[in-house]
């Protein structure tokens, strides 16, 4: 015999703190593993999980705020896992040497025009100045261009989305841009795909082989870290 | 093991937020610490095996993790649909010049470096 409906019962499962974990838990494994069975680059997990987490705090009538609080657990890690991309990177340390001034050339050179480039269409069309904060960083990792994002005034879900879409975008042009341009050498290939196209371009890479791949993963955390540094010193 | 790791992490982004807060308030904490922690890597000259371990259980669940800010979107929504072919062609675009460019420069830069070496030797 209970003294409680099943309307106030599921009102206090949906406040207890674990259903966002819960939530956020199932989603991300039902993303992960769509994406391995289907094998395409463009269900990246995080897109998926997101939705599948947004859906579900809709179907519910649970708000935004409410879901962070709760699911505040997960995401405090955000931050130490920031801190440990200096261990991929600081792997990278002998190719970075061996080619510094060709790797550095092209990063700095490459990493501008993206930003300017981006931001002069987007602004001449008329986006909204939040919306361009939010793209500024979108082609650094998601954990950094969130946090740019955040730091120069835009907004950090934003920015995530936009690095997806870069991500995805740019790995779907890029085999064919390459080819058109006469790239061939695979460090030169590896390090465009992880400039424009970070984790996704660098998946991509490594299908072409070991050192396009290499390339791919140092172009993406080099880069992540001159935006990381300079664009909220631009900007900030 | 992983704690160990772990708290080298939770450090190194405390102490990242504490120079932030006194120093460098344009850069955000964990990126302090992963500069912090890259300048420490570069001093020991390796990497210590709790670290490592921490990272790549960390890193393999980084999707996870960013679920839950990304999922903001509900808030920033209609932000992101007003300036829909803004952004599209922004994104578009800067990436049909970027990618041929980085590899062309890329490609230059290696050869001119290669022809070098080979007058040298």
């Amino acid at each position: 015999m209970t003294h409680l409906d099943i309307a106030t019962v599921w009102a206090m499962t949906l406040d207890h703190p674990l259903f966002s974990v819960a939530l956020t838990l199932i989603a991300f494994q039902l993303a992960l593993a769509l994406y391995r069975r289907s094998g395409w680059l463009v269900l990246q997990p995080v897109m998926v999980g997101m939705l599948l987490v947004v859906g579900t705090l809709y179907l519910c009538g649970m708000d935004y705020a409410s879901y962070r609080d709760s699911a505040s657990m997960i995401a405090v890690l955000v931050g130490p896992a920031t801190v440990a991309l200096a261990i991929p990177l600081y792997r990278h340390l002998r190719r970075i040497q061996q080619l510094f001034w060709p790797i550095l050339v092209t990063l700095v050179i490459g990493g501008v025009l993206s930003v300017v480039l981006t931001l002069v269409i987007s602004g001449a069309l008329g986006a909204d100045l939040s919306v361009l904060m939010s793209l500024s960083p979108k082609a650094a990792t998601m954990p950094i261009a969130m946090l740019v994002a955040e730091q120069i005034g835009g907004l950090a879900s934003l920015a995530a989305v936009f690095v997806m879409l870069t991500g995805v975008i740019g790995t779907a042009m890029g085999p064919f841009l390459l080819r058109l341009a006469g790239v061939d050498h695979p460090a030169a290939r590896g390090l465009s795909y992880g400039i424009n196209a970070h984790a996704i371009g660098t998946a991509r890479a490594l299908e072409e082989g070991d050192e396009c791949g290499a390339f791919a993963a140092l172009g993406m955390s080099l880069l992540g870290i001159l935006i990381a540094l300079f664009l909220p010193l631009a900007f900030g | 093991m992983i704690l160990k790791g772990l708290t080298w992490l939770v450090l190194l982004q405390l102490l990242g937020s504490v120079v932030n807060l006194l120093l460098v308030p344009a850069l955000p904490g964990p990126i302090i610490g992963m500069v912090l922690l890259f300048g420490l890597l570069l001093v020991r000259r390796g990497i210590p095996e709790s670290l490592e371990k921490t990272a790549a259980l960390l890193l393999q669940y980084l999707p996870l993790l960013l679920i839950v800010p990304a999922a903001g979107i509900m808030t920033s929504g209609d932000a992101l649909l007003a300036d829909l072919p803004a952004i599209a062609a922004g994104l578009v675009l800067s990436l049909l010049i970027t990618v041929p460019f980085c590899g062309w420069l890329m490609q230059v830069l290696i050869r001119r470096m290669d022809r070098r070496q080979e007058d040298k030797a």
